[in-house]
């Protein structure tokens, strides 16, 4: 049995008196694809902030390839392998391509420490290009983001969270803001990663696009995942009964 | 950066100037710098220097663009500090000031401790870094506003400033800085450069070459431009807050010390409204107020408009009062031609 490469035990978090998860749990293995579907304030955003250490968690514990993990900031949950990319896709607009993908962890050529080390405009530009084009865009990277497009800004952002080889990557509406062509694009793009190896947590409130690409669906509800099954088991009519069913008595108020 | 006006037609041209030879690079380097200044300054400053140049011989010479690069040198020196903090999303109102906290802080030292050349730099350049440290730890560790924060040390500043004097006027002696308050020239030379013009030149030159090398200038643009983005990237913000703010405040500290230089007394009450004249010289300078854009060599530009405004005005014999209203308008002409015109290009 292969390991998980992401493993949630019971995380728990809190905001002062408000319980946004109440113990969740789940495991995701290597190439993996996990489908989280929820409503607005079911606990989806925190618990992706958790796993890419914007917010400690309160309680429970959060393995990587076996291993228990604790992040102190956004670095360290990208220095263990986990990229995040965000909805509103956390781009600096007046940057280059470039500049975006490499932000936080410039190349440097020359010495060791500063002021001996530079930035490697060169290398940066080239590594960009490279991986840009194996997401297969030949998007120049030397346009500043602000003047690219909404699909060109998505492709600056996946190169940005590829470029350092994650093992795990968490996708936060990845298709909220797109039209249903780019839908399948991006989709196209997630089988690629899965083929790569990567684990992949997806967030979405649009289940339909959830399914065609996730191998397990978690539905989360007032901060615990009440419902998980595997796609390949269920034809898309029941998961669209059991899905809209338990969303329905969540937004009746109807305590699980 | 590349050249925000480029269209996907000219893409191909502009990854192949990566590589191109140094003509072309200079050339699309120049493009990007207008472009990124706006056009708008670079027209009424042409327009400014051909209408001096008619209306006074004594204009367009050598030792005039001392005289002007001379008074341009204290507010110089303030407005790149301020450009930084600017570019990376914040505000400083301080500057003047801290410059006048930094040379009477100064004057002070040199006078009451015996302390040498060195002990009065030291002073000056501490009260400034000290300064722009609270300001980036207000604001970033604080979260308050930097405009806040910092009309809040403007007045702190100045007040430490006339306790400390009992708002009296101090005398400069040391020999050394009344020495670097000239400047230097030869026999057959008719100018005198003068060494504010070198110190001036100095800080610009330094930041020019370490703004595109090192992640200063990334995280300063970045972090004006998305300071949300460049914190989940893993760049600490609020310490990067601290540098940007700290430079400012060193280089209004480095502002102060040379008006120590050039001036026989110094007192608490100087420099006051260089804050304004700073800021206008940033913005004419092409620098967004919402952050993430501007260029130094743009406030550079700024301020020589500014400066060679008041310099013709009175080679011309007009009353410097007017100077005020002349900057004021190419202010709000220049920003505003830039905007119509940025509105035109933006597609969004």
């Amino acid at each position: 049995m292969p390991e998980n490469a992401l493993e949630l035990v019971d995380v728990q978090k809190s905001f002062g008196p408000l319980d946004v998860l109440r113990g969740v749990s789940l495991s995701v293995p290597a190439a993996g694809c996990y489908g989280l579907v929820g409503d607005n304030g079911a606990g989806k955003s925190t618990l992706l902030k958790i796993l890419s250490g914007v917010h400690p968690r309160d309680d429970g514990e959060i393995r990587i390839m076996g291993k228990p993990v604790d992040f102190q900031s956004a670095l360290d949950a990208r220095l263990a392998g986990i990229e995040m990319i965000y909805q509103d896709l956390a781009l600096a607009e007046e940057l280059d391509a470039a500049s975006n993908v490499f932000l936080g962890r410039e190349q440097y050529r020359g010495w060791k420490y500063p002021p001996f080390r530079w930035l490697d405009h060169k290398r940066m530009h080239k590594e960009a290009a490279a991986v840009l084009q194996s997401v297969g865009s030949k998007l120049s990277t030397n346009r500043q983001v602000k003047w690219l497009s909404g699909g060109e800004r998505q492709l600056v952002a996946v190169a940005r969270a590829l470029e350092f080889d994650p093992s795990i990557l968490l996708m936060d509406e990845p298709t909220a803001a797109l039209s249903i062509e780019k839908v399948n694009e991006v989709n196209r793009l997630i089988n690629r990663l899965k083929e790569r190896g990567v684990a992949m947590i997806l967030v979405s409130h649009r289940f339909t696009d959830l399914i065609q690409v996730a191998d397990t669906i978690g539905v989360l509800v007032h901060g615990r995942i009440v419902d998980e099954f595997e796609v390949a088991d269920q034809t898309t009519d029941e998961m669209t009964t059991r899905i809209v069913r338990l969303m329905g008595e969540a937004d009746a108020g109807v305590p699980q | 950066m590349s050249e925000p006006s480029a269209s996907p037609s000219d893409e191909p041209e502009e990854q192949q100037a990566h590589h191109a030879n140094f003509a072309t690079r200079a050339g699309s380097w120049l493009r990007e710098t207008i472009s990124d200044v706006g056009p708008g300054l670079f027209i009424i400053l042409a327009i400014e220097i051909v209408v001096f140049r008619f209306l006074t011989p004594y204009f367009f010479t050598i030792s005039n663009f001392f005289a002007i690069g001379k008074r341009m040198a204290i507010t110089g020196i303030m407005a790149a500090g301020e450009t930084i903090v600017i570019i990376a999303g914040g505000f400083d109102l301080s500057v003047g000031s801290v410059a006048a906290a930094a040379s009477t802080g100064a004057a002070y030292v040199l006078e009451r401790t015996g302390a040498g050349m060195l002990g009065g730099v030291a002073t000056a350049l501490g009260i400034g870094l000290l300064v722009g440290l609270v300001n980036g730890a207000v604001t970033g560790y604080g979260r308050i506003n930097p405009l806040i924060t910092t009309l809040g040390t403007l007045a702190i500043v100045r007040g430490v400033a006339f306790v400390m004097t009992n708002n009296r006027q101090i005398d400069v002696k040391n020999p050394i800085f009344r020495q670097l308050g000239k400047g230097f020239t030869r026999e057959s030379w008719d100018f005198v450069i003068p060494y504010s013009v070198l110190f001036l030149i100095g800080v610009f030159l330094l930041f020019g070459f370490i703004i595109p090398r090192y992640r200063f200038g990334r995280y300063m643009y970045a972090i004006g431009s998305n300071e949300r983005a460049a914190s989940l990237a893993g760049v600490r913000v609020n310490r990067w807050k601290l540098v940007f703010f700290g430079v400012c405040g060193m280089l209004a500290g480095m502002a102060g010390l040379i008006n120590a230089f050039q001036l026989v007394t110094v007192a608490p009450s100087y420099n006051s409204g260089d804050e304004l004249e700073v800021i206008t010289a940033v913005i004419l300078g092409g620098a967004s107020l919402l952050g993430g854009r501007g260029r130094l060599l743009g406030t550079f530009l700024g301020l020589f408009f500014i400066s060679t405004l008041l310099n013709g005005l009175i080679l011309t014999g007009v009353s410097s009062f007017y100077q005020r209203i002349a900057t004021g308008a190419s202010l709000i002409l220049a920003v505003l031609f830039d905007e119509w015109r940025r509105s035109r290009i933006s597609r969004h």
